[in-house]
Order: structure tokens, then sequence, then C-alpha cells
């Protein structure tokens, strides 16, 4: 499955901007079900000042900065993008309680000598793989603890609590979930901005895929388990009939949960879907706050407006 | 004191009541004096009581003329600076006693060090299971962004502090650790300088080590770690401003070490690299001291709602083009949870035991230590790991059993985020308090910089002390008082390392000239123009106390009349409408009130007690770059003014007076500035400030008195008092040897270019200096600012005074001075607002963009 991506974020001041500096995060990421082919800038006016780097959660990262006077800012970037099927995970499905999970997150590693090595030493192959894993779940603890914009709290935890059945297997959990916030939140783009607390989307029940995200991952930290948000793009088909409106895609995120021994299982509970082969990943961390896709500081300008189009374009099966 | 005769006598240590158990500083525990304090105690018994008294009032008032302050968040402005207090006690410390302490703070500092590069590193720590992940990632202080931009150096973590105490057998612990911008060595380098004048005698006979030498390494260290420029690189000490609770630091030690003091908006990132907006234009910056929060250092890449950092920081940091001291993130080390990890990862690291030791720590993360705690909790201090506003030291013997319960949940619910420690009974120090010399818990601060490859101790420090007996909490915030630490040298010996001013700015001064900084100028500018604004509002308030005296004397129509018209000009020239303008004859009939008003109330714009704290705040946002002099005569205007006049029920009398002094003290401050700065962009703002506005107010004047007609009798007498108001009387007088006419004054105050007092002079000297200052376009052409200021004094020149007089219609003004001076008044205007534009690029504001990408209007 191959996609094109041309996102394109338009600023416009009312007065003159002398400098600004940004970072974006809008260059797709590699990881196991997802490949960039290609990935490409094209910003107006041309910053002098232009770098690449890799942050802490792997994300590609753009710093620039526009040095010279102006009254307008067009970042737009071309991206293409392989998608893998994804092995099927049911199997996995009934295997780990969520309080198996949480229990084996809590688990301190041995203090100095022997950390993650508990099992199987006699064998190196198993040993080497229980430190991966170890590893992994060492940087899982990462994702169980608050964020800028998510904090563990007694509200999430009481709504969340239902789906936490004794024994109940975690992907059981975390779908039912999903399910439910898909069912007793609003979709409604006018009632939140980046800015609106959780607290206020969980009393009114409405949000954006962001919140429904953030909720997700704050009902989930409530219960000790690890839950990073994605920030990406889904596909969007025309509605039989219609045509297809070029620019009229959007950013999305979703969440994903971490599972010891499997990984980081995804879900999209604005869509109750298992991200498939239409979510195209761009970046991960604990919260959009970690993630966020085109942000700067500009000297000057005014009032600002801003546009953005988002085309998600499929190139082959 | 009534007391002090008999109090006299209880000096000696027969006097001192230690507590029972107790380790104390200069008898230990067996209550017999330590040989190394005996003779200090000694000298201070031959004192006397009222005599320590005497010298530590001598010693408040030095500290209080330097402006050492230390401010205090919620206060209102005025109270906003306390002053810093000093005990004449000095905590000493014997030679073989700090050689312990020595080598048991560079252990420490090379521990934290060690953890804070792994942590920022390859993070071996945590996959190792040494330090576990809630530790580290829970705390606030650690910071993703900061990870792998650690500069290439042997020793990133320039500057430790350790907060130290005495146990009950003698032994010493470590507190607290301070890394993130670690505050008190000014103020120690301050209390050293004061006690050398205060105790100079017992001081010359104690041999006591020097403090120079620290702040020489300081300066090293922070040349070394320069990524470019290494022979001459500019370091500039980055403040929050003056609002800080350590400001009077910040300014004193960029001044002490020659550095340029900024805050975030005097910096900005170009191409990568750090550079400070300066009148000159953009100068590189290579390293910054910063006294400011990681957090707040760089809003693109950390938080994006702070206003004291500079966009793009980070960035420039990785890319190694400046080097932050301590790095972005160091305030990792400050968590107290770490305390409990220290003595393993000595070990791990070193293969040492920690050799100071830190005051037991449980940290909450683990289940053992958790529920030790929570069994505990009477017995202990509790703490959140991170340290922020609102989250207090808690003593859980104190809670009531409903609190109690709130805290178990809370720590139940985030253990992570909560430490238990024991409960510690600190030694006490001796220290004068209401004339005795009583025991006092107490603290010590000490300080460590990296210099090169190794880590250097100041061998002393800053000791504070409980005001109340028995009290352990020890904190400027809540009041405390510092005292210097003297640490003795073994045997007789020519100061340790460097007399205090050769590591200081005159080593610089001939190679470089600072740039002064767009922020800096700015305040120059303002002082210039509060200072003015004081001086010819107290002028003018001086002249009609003694109008008004006269009234009431006299009882003339003649004088009421011209005090009517004196009256009505005040309200113009301080701008405080509508005061005497708008009335009709009450307030003019008895205007005390609003006279003392307009002396005293701060609360209202235009008075002499706004402008005169307008003028303080800006001299202290500066204060880095007045003499010691210069901003004791600041000091003076201000205290002055708020001790005779502001804080009394004073009458008319005492007023001018105080209105004298308060215009002594403007010429002891003009005089100095005058004397003792160079004429450079510096001079050329301040000047420029005291110009413009000295030429407004005199406009603001003569408007106000002399356009209108009035009857001969009442025209001498305004006349004479527009000249004594502005000190030019006795200048007409010698000139023109006559009865005072319109015609003349003009010419004095109007048009004479050598008179100082003049319109004429101060238009001239404007556009000189405005034609100095630096500029982006080259000399050829004249700048904005240049233009209109030539044209006010071209426009000034051309008039002559006949015109300006002519008699055209009867509308009881004269229409043609009454529009040259209005348009003066605009033209100059618009020269600020220029000025402002061209030099003040500070003030420029950012903005937040976030394109928040989730669907707003697309869906």
């Amino acid at each position: 499955m191959k996609y094109r991506i041309t996102h394109t974020t338009t600023y416009n001041y009312s007065q003159s901007v002398g400098l600004c500096q940004n970072e974006a995060r809008l260059q797709p990421r590699d990881f196991w079900r997802q490949r960039c082919e290609s990935s490409i800038f094209d910003i107006t006016p041309t910053p002098v000042d232009f770098r690449e780097f890799i942050d802490f959660f792997g994300n590609r990262v753009a710093y620039f900065a526009i040095q010279q006077p102006h009254r307008q800012l067009v970042v737009t970037v071309i991206s293409e993008v392989t998608l893998f099927p994804r092995p099927d995970i049911t199997g996995l499905l009934k295997q780990l309680s969520w309080e198996q999970v949480r229990g084996m997150l809590q688990e301190m590693p041995n203090h100095g000598s022997k950390p993650y090595q508990n099992q199987s030493q006699t064998q190196s192959e198993g040993q080497s793989q229980n430190q991966d894993s170890g590893q992994e779940t060492l940087e899982a603890r990462y994702y169980i603890l608050d964020s800028p914009m998510i904090a563990a709290q007694c509200e999430l935890a009481d709504y969340a609590r239902p789906s936490f059945q004794p024994d109940r297997p975690l992907l059981d959990v975390v779908r039912d979930l999903m399910q439910r916030i898909y069912t007793d939140f609003t979709y409604d783009p006018a009632f939140t901005t980046i800015a609106t607390p959780l607290s206020e989307v969980l009393a009114h029940r409405r949000g954006v895929c962001q919140d429904f995200a953030h909720l997700a991952i704050g009902c989930l930290r409530s219960f000790g388990l690890a839950a990073r948000y994605v920030s990406g793009y889904m596909e969007t088909l025309p509605a039989q009939g219609q045509q297809r409106l070029v620019g009229a895609d959007a950013s999305h995120a979703w969440f994903a949960v971490y599972l010891p021994g499997t990984g980081w299982v995804e879900f999209d509970p604005t869509n109750n879907k298992l991200p498939f082969d239409q979510h195209i990943t761009l970046a991960w961390g604990r919260d959009f706050a970690d993630v966020t896709p085109l942000k700067g500081i500009a000297f000057g300008g005014g009032q600002h407006t801003l546009s953005v189009s988002v085309d998600v374009l499929r190139l082959e099966q | 004191m009534g007391n002090a005769e008999t109090a006299t006598n209880t000096i000696g240590v027969q006097y001192y009541e230690t507590r029972l158990g107790v380790y104390d500083e200069m008898v230990a525990t067996e209550h017999k004096v330590l040989p190394y304090w005996e003779h200090f105690i000694g000298a201070l018994e031959t004192m006397g009581s009222a005599e320590i008294e005497h010298r530590r009032r001598e010693a408040q008032r030095l500290l209080r003329e330097n402006g050492v302050t230390y401010n205090v968040y919620g206060g209102d402005a005025q109270k906003l600076t306390r002053p810093w207090r000093l005990d004449p006690v000095p905590l000493l410390i014997s030679s073989e006693q700090w050689l312990t302490i020595e080598v048991g703070l560079k252990q420490r500092a090379e521990l934290l060090n060690l953890v804070l590069k792994d942590i920022y590193g390859k993070q071996t720590l945590l996959k190792k299971g040494l330090l576990p992940t809630e530790l580290v990632f829970g705390h606030d202080g650690f910071f993703h962004a900061c990870v792998g931009t650690l500069p290439n150096q042997p020793k990133p973590l320039a500057l430790y502090s350790a907060n130290l105490v005495r146990g009950s057998k003698g032994r010493l612990w470590v507190l607290s650790d301070r890394t993130q911008a670690p505050s008190g060595s000014g103020y120690a380098l301050e209390n050293r300088t004061v006690m050398t004048r205060i105790l100079a005698d017992i001081f010359r006979e104690t041999q006591v080590q020097r403090l120079g030498g620290f702040f020489k390494g300081l300066d090293k260290g922070l040349t070394a770690i320069a990524p470019h420029n290494k022979d001459n690189p500019r370091i500039v000490v980055l403040t929050p401003g003056p609002f800080n609770e350590t400001y009077f630091e910040h300014a004193y030690l960029a001044s002490y070490l020659g550095y340029t003091l900024v805050q975030g908006d005097d910096l900005t990132v170009r191409d990568g690299y750090v550079w400070l907006k300066s009148l000159e234009g953009l100068q590189p910056v290579d390293v910054i001291l910063r006294r400011v929060d990681d957090s707040f250092c760089d809003p693109l890449a950390l938080r994006s709602d702070s206003r004291l950092g500079i966009a793009g920081l980070l960035e420039a940091v990785r890319r190694g083009n400046v080097v932050v001291a301590n790095p972005l993130g160091s305030s990792l080390l400050e968590n107290p949870g770490l305390l409990a990890f220290l003595p393993k990862l000595a070990r791990y690291f070193l293969n040492e035991d920690l050799l100071l030791p830190s005051v037991a720590t449980w940290w909450c993360g683990q289940n053992r230590e958790r529920d030790f705690v929570l069994n505990n909790l009477d017995k202990l201090i509790i703490k959140q790991i991170n340290r922020k506003q609102g989250n207090q030291t808690i003593y859980g013997g104190r809670l009531s059993n409903k609190d109690k319960d709130n805290l178990r949940a809370a720590i139940i619910a985030k253990p992570y985020l909560y430490v238990g420690q024991e409960q510690f009974s600190f030694s006490t120090v001796p220290a004068f308090i209401d004339h005795h010399i009583e025991p006092r818990n107490a603290v010590l601060r000490s300080f460590v910089v990296a210099n090169g490859d190794d880590y250097q101790v100041m061998p002393g420090g800053l000791t504070r002390v409980a005001r109340e007996k028995d009290d352990f909490i020890v904190s400027n915030q809540a009041g405390g008082i510092s005292k210097d630490t003297w640490v003795l040298a073994t045997e007789p010996k020519t100061p340790v390392g460097v007399s205090l001013q050769s590591s200081g700015r005159n080593q610089f001064i001939d190679a470089v000239t600072e740039p002064l900084t767009s922020r800096a100028a700015d305040h120059l500018f303002w002082v210039g123009r509060y200072l003015e604004r004081i001086d010819g509002a107290a002028r003018l308030l001086r002249t009609i106390l003694l109008k008004y005296q006269d009234t009431l004397e006299f009882n003339e129509a003649t004088d009421a009349q011209c005090l009517c018209v004196l009256l009505r000009s005040i309200t113009h020239v301080t701008g405080t409408y509508p005061g005497f303008t708008k009335d009709s004859g009450k307030l003019l009939a008895a205007p005390e009130a609003e006279l003392f008003s307009l002396a005293k109330d701060s609360k209202r714009l235009g008075s002499l007690a706004a402008n005169i704290q307008a003028f303080v705040q800006s001299a202290f946002s500066i204060r880095d770059l007045w003499s010691q002099d210069t901003w004791r005569s600041v000091d003076n205007i201000q205290h002055r003014w708020q001790q005779r006049v502001i804080n009394n029920d004073i009458a008319t009398e005492a007023l001018q007076s105080g209105l004298d002094e308060l215009i002594t003290g403007i010429v002891a401050f003009t005089g100095l500035t005058t004397e003792s700065m160079t004429r450079e962009a510096g001079w050329l703002m301040l000047d420029s400030g005291r110009r413009l506005e000295r030429a407004l107010k005199l406009v603001a004047l003569l408007r106000a008195t002399l356009v209108f007609r009035h009857e001969q009798a009442i025209q001498n007498q305004v006349f004479e008092a527009v000249l004594f108001s502005t000190d030019s009387l006795n200048i007409y007088l010698r000139r023109y040897r006559a009865f005072i006419q319109l015609p003349m004054l003009l010419e004095l105050l109007l048009l004479d270019e050598t008179h100082p007092r003049s319109v004429a002079y101060q238009l001239q000297q404007l556009s000189l200096h405005i034609s100095a200052l630096p500029r982006e376009c080259g000399k050829s052409q004249l700048s904005e600012g240049e233009r209109l200021i030539i044209k006010a004094y071209t426009d000034l020149r051309l008039s002559n005074v006949a015109d300006l007089l002519k008699d055209d219609g009867d509308d009881g003004i004269y229409t043609a001075l009454d529009s040259l001076l209005a348009n003066t008044t605009e033209l100059l205007w618009r020269v600020a607002e220029v000025i402002a534009r061209a030099y003040f690029s500070h003030s420029q504001t950012s903005q937040l963009m976030t394109a928040n990408s989730p669907p707003e209007d697309e869906l």
C-alpha cells in the first residue's frame, strides 16, 4: 500500500515578521509497518537556516528559521510512504490480563547486577531477547507517567473502570474502552482547541481525535499502563458516487498501548478502528505536545491567520 | 536600647546557652570553646554588646547603600526588595575541618556531573537499573529535548552548590544539592566585603582564606568552555530580570566578572548562533551563565509560554555554537529522590564511598520505602520531588489526621513523586540576636565551580541562620539572616590567589568595550527622563510653596493670582490632570492637599513619589552599570524622600527642605554620572533622555505661564517664578541687570544656546547625541531621528523674539509663541518614538504559532 501525502500550512500575518524559528515534525518516521520513501520540504520564503535531526522518541524533526521580513509563511511537505500489512494479532488477544501487564511494567529491574535477566539465562539467545524486551519495557515506562497534557486522575479512572474488569485481557480492555469513547463522545471540532483540558472534554463528552486519543491515554495511565500518542494521517474515501476532493483530508491522531512481548498496539478511538492500511504515522510521543506537527515562535506579525490543507492520495494497492 | 549597658557583660561564652544534645559550632558538645574560636570570641567579649550592635547597624547601612537586596515575590512593587541581613558574627571553620568538606564537595560535584552526563547521554544508569525510570522521568528537571545536547566537556556541570548541615554528633550532612542555577556566591562575596569593613581589626588578626580565587576560577572555567573565541569569549549573565528574588546578585556578579547582564529578549538566535542585540548591532555570544530556570530558557523547544528565554537556544546548543552553564536540564540533579541512590552511584562510578552523606531519604517509588514512609509519617519530613511553588515541605508530625489521610492517598496515587526524609536536628552556631549571642540553627551553602579538569571549592560560603530559636526553616524567603563564613588558614600566609579586583573587570576593560544591550539603552534613556521629571516637578513645587507662603503672609491679590498661574502650570508640567486646571476656585484657594498628593502619592501617575519610584526601578534594572557611588546616590534619593516626606505627616516647611534635599540628590547623581561615564552609547542614551525630557518639561512650563498675557503686576511675579524654578534667576539678573521682561526672558530660556537650562541648549545637545548614536544605514544619510530633531532645532533658531510676541488680534495669548512651543513638543514626542523603535528592539513581542493539526475547519 503506497500513499503520497501533501501537507501545506499557511500563515498570513497582518504585520511583518522579522524572524521566526520553527520545529516541524512533518516527515513520516520509519517503523515495522511503514517505510517513508521520500519526504521533501518546500518552504516559502526559503529558510536561511534548515537542519534535520532525530528527537528523543525517534521522530524526524526539521528546525528552520526565516530571518528576513515576511508577511506569509507557507510550509509544504510532500511524502511518499509504503505501508506493510500488519501481522494478525488476534491470537494474542486473550493472553495477558491488564493486571499482569501492569505488574510487568511495575517490576523494578534488580538494582545493580542483573536486570531483566531472571529467566533463561542458560541460553544466550534467550538472554539477549529478554534484554531487548527488557529494554523496550524500560522505555515504555516513560509512557506511564504524567505528561504535559495528560495527568492521571480519578475522573479518568472512574470513566475507564467499567472496561477494566478483573482478569480481562489487556487488548480486550482497550478495545472496549475505544468502543465506549467512540459511542459516548461526540466529534465536535467547534468545541475544543489545543488548550482544552481533558477534564472538560470528559465533562462535556465532546472533542476531536486529539482529545479522544488523550482521553484514552489518560484512562490507561490511570491504571498504571503505558500508552502513547500517535500523530499522522488517515486516508478518507469519498462517499459513493462522489468525486474525491483534493486537500480535504486532515491530520489525524490516535494512540497505542504497550503489551510486553508484543510491543505497541494501535487503536483509533475517533473511528473505532484498529489502524491497519489507512493510517500513516508521522511521529509519536507522550502526548500532542511532544509531536506538534509544526510550531514556531514569530517576532512581530500582529494578527495572524492559519490555514492547513492535507491531501492523502493512494498511489498503489 | 535601655539594657545596652547591662548587655555588655553578657557577651562572654559563660552566657552562651546551648541546648542539650545539640552540636554547636563554637562549643561542640562539651560546652567548652573550641580552640579556633577562642581568639574571636575573646575579641567580641572585649568589644561588648553595644559596640557589636553598632557595627551590626553599620553593616546594614553599607548593605542597603550598596543595594544588596533579596526580593520577595508577592509584595507590591514598593516593598519588593527586602534588605539583605547580615549577622556580624561569622561562622568559623577550622582548616582541618575544611579539608574534609572540600574533598567531599569535590567528590559530590564529580558524582553529580557523571550522573548528568549519563542521563543526558547513554542512560546506562536506567538500563542497568541503577536508577529507576520513574525517578528520572517523573522529575520536572528531566527534559527529553535536552538528551544528547550536553557540551562535549569533561565537566558539563559547571556550577554546583550544596546545603550543608551538621548533625548532633558533629558530622556534616548534605541537606540538598543545587545544580540548576545555584545562587548565593555573590551574596557571600558581598558579605565578606562588608565584614572586612565592620570587623576590620578582628579580620586582620585572623587568618581567613580569601574568596577572590574562587571567582577567578569561575571566570577561567567559563572562558575554557567557550566553543569559539577562546581567547576572549563573550560571556553573558542571563537573568529573569529585576523582579527575580536574587536579581541583585545577577547584576553584582555580572559587574564583578565583567560580563554583560542580559534578559532573554536581549538575545536572539540566527544561523544557529546566539547573538546579543546591542546598540552597535548583533554581537556573537559564546557562553551563557544562566540564572533562568531551564524550562524557561527556550520557548520553542521547552516551555512555550516562557517570556524569559530565547527561541532557538537549544538548537544553538545542539550545534555546539554556544555553551550554557549549567546546561539546560541540569535541574534534574536537584531531585531529592536521587539522594537515596547516591551512595550506590558513588561506588558504581568512582568506586568510592560517598564522603559527605546525604540526609536520610526514602523515595516512595519503591514499595518497601513507600510503606516505610506511610508507616512513619509522624516522624518524617515529606517532600515532593519537584520543587515548585505550592509544594511545601511537610512535617508529618504537625499534620491533622485528615491532612495525614489526604497525604497518604496522594502518596499512594503517585508514589514516585514523594520522598520522606529524616527530621534533622541541625547544629547551632553563635548568632548576635537582640544584643546577645545566642545559638541558632544554621545551614551552610557552599559553592563549587568546574575549572578545567578539576572542581574548585569556595573556601567559605553563605551561612544562613533562622531568626527564631529552635526554628529549622532557614531560608531567605522566610526571613533568615545571613552570615559570613570564615575558613581559617593553618598558618599566616599572604592572601590565597588574588586580590578581589584582579579577577574582575579591570583585566578586561582595556581589551573590550562591552556592547550596550538595547534593554540597557532603554533603561538608561528612561533613567534620564525620570530624573528630569523629578527635577522639573521638584523645582516648580518648591517655587509654588514659596509663593503660597507669601500669599498666606501678605494676603495680596497679585500673589494669589500669580499662585493660580503657577498651580495650573504644575498640573500641565506633571501631567496630573485635571488637577488645578479644571478648578473653579476651591482647589486653587486651598491647594495644600493637592500639592502634598503630587509630592507623596506614589500611586498617582506624574507625582514626585511615582517618578522617584520609576527612576529607581529603571536604575535598578541596570544595576550592573552603576558604580558603587552612583548607586548610593540613587538610593539616597529614594531613601530620603521615603523617610522624610512620604512616611511622615509633614508641614509645608518640612516639604520645602525635603525638596531642597531631593534637588541636591539629583545634582549628586547628575554629577557622578557626568564625571564617571565614558562618552559612549550608554552616556548618549542617558543624556538624550535627560535633554529630551528637560526640553519637554520646560516647554510645558513656558506654555502654561508665558503664553498668556497677564496684567503687569502679576506678570512680573510669574516671570520671576519661572526664572526661579528653572534655576535661571541669578543668571538673568546678572546678565541683564534689569527688571524682568518677556523678550529677554525668552531669549534666555528659549533661544540661548549657552545656557544649559534653555530649550535651545537641550535641542542642540540632543541633536549631537542622536547623530552620534550607532546606526545601520551609514552616515551619508540623515536618520529619521536626526531629521526630526534638526527640524525642531532649526524652527527654534529661525524664530525671533519680536515675532513670537507680535500682537495679532487680542485673544489674550501670544499665538506665535504658542504654536512654536506646540510644534516643538510634537517633534520631540516623535523623536522619542523614533529612538524607541530604532534602538529598543528587545521590546518587540514574540508569539507562539502552532499549526494545530487535528481537523479544525477541514472536515
